[in-house]
């Protein structure tokens, strides 16, 4: 461990510099297949990002984390806006206000939490006093922090610029950023608040399980309607950081390593399905379901490594999704059985009900993108995208089983290393299954060979009628029945109408007082003269009367 | 050393693992067949006809269809046997023997994913508007009863003293009782119950392979041992599904093994009657209905059965 008044350099944040590097070459080698327009400045934001996320990972003062962490801001809007479409400026803009607004609050929070601990603000180090939450200053001082790292890692209800960002950003921008880096930061930020900043109590704790649990759900169901491959995956962008958060507010050493293995894992799948999602409409031009259909003949690498990755984030055994999601609820677990305090108790277990539930969720929805996209029938034939697309995610897809099943072998370790210490309650062989569920279709296919030698090839049979899929279903709505369920209908609507977009709200607010500036900035000059005489009037009879 | 690896072989492969399991399986659904039409004034079909049918399956033709993502179509149903029969073995393994091998309940519970999963997948990759039609109700099913499937595990967990080992769980009612005797766990096996109902796809739940509607829906294009497989599978979890119940619910205390059977054995039987009870007084349910009965009126009734459980009821 290295130790200076500026930078820190331990196991957690050597794990995270690691996957910082990691990612910044992985999607490098992609962008050099994907980029065509305006390399230069792309590359020159692309590698500011690299070199500020390096610095927030490895650095000890606060007011450094956050000139970095603003400095991730601007270029997340740098690279956002550099490949413009037709609605670019506002939703660069949008995810401009929300990261960097946001970074006003994780200052305040710095500030308080520097004269709390009593440490002079200019030398306030990130892991030199756990500051006890006993004070409701002190829990001020937490949530305003904690909303800093909400809004970098998309966390609702500061997560609303994610699914914009996913639809039109350019693909190695999302993968890169909203994928994996912000990720990647927020929940490193988030990892230090409540392992070394602040000793959690209950009350910090509920706050960030209500948030993960509502993040698990309420991102999963938007995503179950969504038609836009690209959008569908930004909100499990979302979804997926309820998960990590509920890991984290676990505050124990099993429940922060479950939280920082999610976190590792995440970036690995969600950033193979961006960049899979990229190559998909690098071939045929489009990202909305209902053009897609039938790819997996044409591009089957992309299938595959997509396949694997959806997998792996829906929590299915044994990919690496799996391995931390099942880490995260012994850690729920673990606490709901040692907190005496009922309320608590109760808001794990639902916490521990709502992640579970979310796994499910995300199936369904990864399953209409996968039929949708690869199976039915095929819309538009496309070829397979060329070896430098195809690296990143064949790399990312390989991780994805290497960390599911060789987990305790691989990562595991240096997880243990950088939380401290955790042990498992559960019990997982990961090998032993695997080989026996290989071992049982490797049987299942020998009994099939044997007993079926002529195998004969048939149109399908729809009733004696040649329909085709498309007349039948329209894989876009296939979760339209949820629409139509009573209590979420109403949801379903508010949400369309952006009521629960925190940035909409407050813009709607802002512009009904600015209604009033503007009623009176009408631009006739007898109207200022007017006001002028009002003030001047106004005035004498203050000082005259 | 071969010893020991042979005995594992051995109650991996016969018992209490997948042949058993296998057979008490094809029983039980004979037990079914038989008593619903006995429901309806018929004879019904002799204890083996269930062995009959999937023999007959894996002697006939295989058919593809046309277009299909072939390699996906032909390895759902092997992948969703393996998984299938692994389960089985480790809950098998888990009540007879108080072993834990290989997986506690959450993996369990995620393993039990796994052969639905690949029912769909199957389907999706046959591109037949039928089985289409039947995946999408499937995956919504699968949601609807998830749903309930842990709200009843997770009162198993906190009733247990949380802890998630198949071991754990039967010594903690061995010790004190089995836990559908206390309020919350009624709660727990009624959910458990309809879960059963629907994860197998009997009457009321069977919309994802209607016969009448869809023909056979996810199952439209699936013929000889492919089908075979599914039908294999499916087998397999009318045994190790209520045996599953039963181990996180039911358990008997008793010591020696012929004691266990007989009570499991017991216990199945009144299951399997529960379960063909209702499907002879129910006609099928449309899916946006099943939706409705799991999410908004058999999970606050979970939801209850959690905070009772916390209660220590």
């Amino acid at each position: 461990m290295i130790r200076s008044d500026f930078f820190l350099i331990d196991s957690l944040s050597k794990l995270i510099g690691i996957f910082v590097v990691f990612f910044t070459v992985i999607i490098f080698i992609y962008s050099l297949g994907f980029i065509k327009t305006k390399k230069l400045s792309y590359y020159f934001w692309f590698f500011v990002t690299a070199l500020a996320s390096l610095g927030v990972c490895f650095s000890n003062n606060l007011i450094l984390i956050t000139i970095f962490w603003g400095f991730l801001g601007l270029t997340l809007f740098q690279l956002i806006s550099l490949h413009s479409e037709a609605n670019m400026p506002s939703v660069a803009k949008k995810a401009f206000i929300i990261v960097a607004g946001s970074d006003g609050f994780l200052l305040f929070g710095f500030l308080l939490y520097a004269s709390l601990s009593a440490q002079p603000f200019s030398n306030a180090s990130i892991a030199a006093h756990a500051l006890p939450i006993n004070s409701t200053l002190a829990l001020i001082s937490f949530i305003l922090i904690a909303i800093g790292c909400f809004a970098k890692a998309g966390c609702m209800p500061f997560h609303t610029w994610i699914p914009e960002v996913a639809e039109s950003a350019s693909v190695p921008v999302v993968a890169y950023l909203p994928a994996s880096l912000d990720k990647l930061l927020g929940i490193y930020l988030l990892l230090r608040v409540v392992k070394d900043m602040f000793v959690l109590n209950s009350a910090a704790q509920a706050i960030l399980m209500i948030a993960g649990s509502i993040t698990i759900l309420g991102a999963v169901m938007m995503a179950l309607i969504q038609h836009n491959v690209r959008k569908l995956l930004g909100y499990h962008a979302v979804s997926q950081v309820g998960y990590m958060v509920l890991g984290l507010a676990c505050a124990t050493p099993l429940g922060l390593a479950a939280g920082l293995f999610h976190m590792v894992n995440h970036a690995i799948y969600k950033s193979c399905l961006f960049l899979g999602a990229g190559n998909i409409e690098a071939r045929t031009g489009t990202g909305e379901l209902d053009n897609l259909g039938g790819l997996g003949k044409f591009m089957p690498l992309t299938f595959i490594t997509t396949l694997i990755a959806s997998f792996s984030i829906s929590g299915i055994p044994p990919f690496n999704g799996f391995v931390s999601k099942w880490m995260i609820y012994q850690g729920l677990i673990d606490v709901s059985s040692s907190s005496a305090w009922g309320t608590m108790k109760v808001i794990v277990l639902l916490s521990l009900l709502c992640a579970l539930i979310g796994s499910g969720l995300t199936l369904a929805s990864f399953l209409k993108l996968n039929s949708g996209v690869f199976m039915g029938s095929c819309k538009k034939p496309a070829k397979e995208a060329g070896w430098l697309l195809l690296f990143a995610p064949v790399v990312l897809s390989l991780l994805c089983v290497g960390f599911g099943i060789f987990a305790s072998i691989t990562i595991l370790p240096f997880i243990n290393k950088a939380v401290g210490g955790f042990s498992l309650t559960g019990l997982w062989q990961p090998k032993l299954a695997t080989g026996l569920l290989i071992m049982g279709v490797l049987a299942g296919f020998i009994i099939f060979k044997i007993m079926s030698r002529k195998i004969r090839t048939v149109a399908s049979f729809v009733g004696g009628e040649t329909l085709t899929v498309e007349e039948e279903v329209k894989i876009g709505d296939f979760y339209n029945t949820f629409r139509q369920l009573a209590p979420l209908k109403g949801l379903y609507a508010l949400a369309e109408k952006k009521f629960f977009d925190l940035y909409e709200q407050t813009k709607s607010f802002c512009f009904l007082f600015v209604r009033f500036l503007r009623y009176l900035h009408n631009g006739v000059l007898p109207s200022y003269l007017s006001w002028c005489l009002l003030g001047a009037l106004g005035l004498f009879f203050a000082f005259f009367k | 050393m071969i010893m020991g690896i042979s005995r594992a072989i051995f109650t991996y492969l016969i018992f209490p693992g997948i042949a058993f399991s296998f057979f008490m399986g094809g029983i039980g659904w004979w037990l079914e067949r038989k008593l619903s039409a006995r429901f309806q004034y018929r004879v019904g079909p002799p204890w083996y006809q269930t062995f009959l049918d999937l023999a007959k399956l894996f002697i006939k033709e295989t058919t593809i269809p046309t277009g299909a993502v072939k390699t996906l179509f032909v390895i759902s149903p092997l992948i969703s046997f393996s998984a299938t029969a692994m389960f089985s073995a480790i809950v098998a393994q888990g009540y007879f023997f108080q072993k834990n091998a290989v997986a506690d309940v959450i993996v369990l519970l995620y393993l039990l994913i796994i052969p639905s999963l690949f029912i769909i997948l199957g389907a999706f990759s046959s591109r037949n508007a039928l089985a289409l039609v039947g995946a999408a109700r499937e995956t919504k099913l699968m949601l609807a009863y998830e749903f309930v499937f842990i709200i009843s595990l997770i009162i198993v967990i906190i009733k247990s003293g949380g802890s998630i080992l198949l071991s754990d769980i039967i010594r903690y009612q061995a010790q004190n009782g089995m836990h559908l005797k206390s309020a919350s766990g009624f709660i727990a096996i009624t959910l458990s119950i309809f879960y059963i109902q629907a994860k197998l796809g009997i009457v009321p739940f069977d919309m994802a392979e209607a016969d009448q509607e869809i023909m056979a829906g996810t199952m439209i294009e699936y013929s000889g041992p492919l089908l075979g497989f599914f039908r294999a599978s499916k087998t397999l979890l009318y045994f190790s599904l209520p045996l599953f119940i039963i181990t996180l619910l039911g358990v008997v205390p008793g010591d020696t093994l012929p004691a266990k059977i007989l009570f499991v054995a017991l216990e199945y039987l009144i299951v399997i009657l529960i379960i063909s009870i209702i499907k002879n007084i129910n006609p099928r349910a449309r899916i946006k209905d099943a939706l409705s009965f799991f999410w908004f009126f058999l999970s606050p009734l979970g939801i209850i059965g959690i905070l009772l459980a916390l209660k220590g009821m």
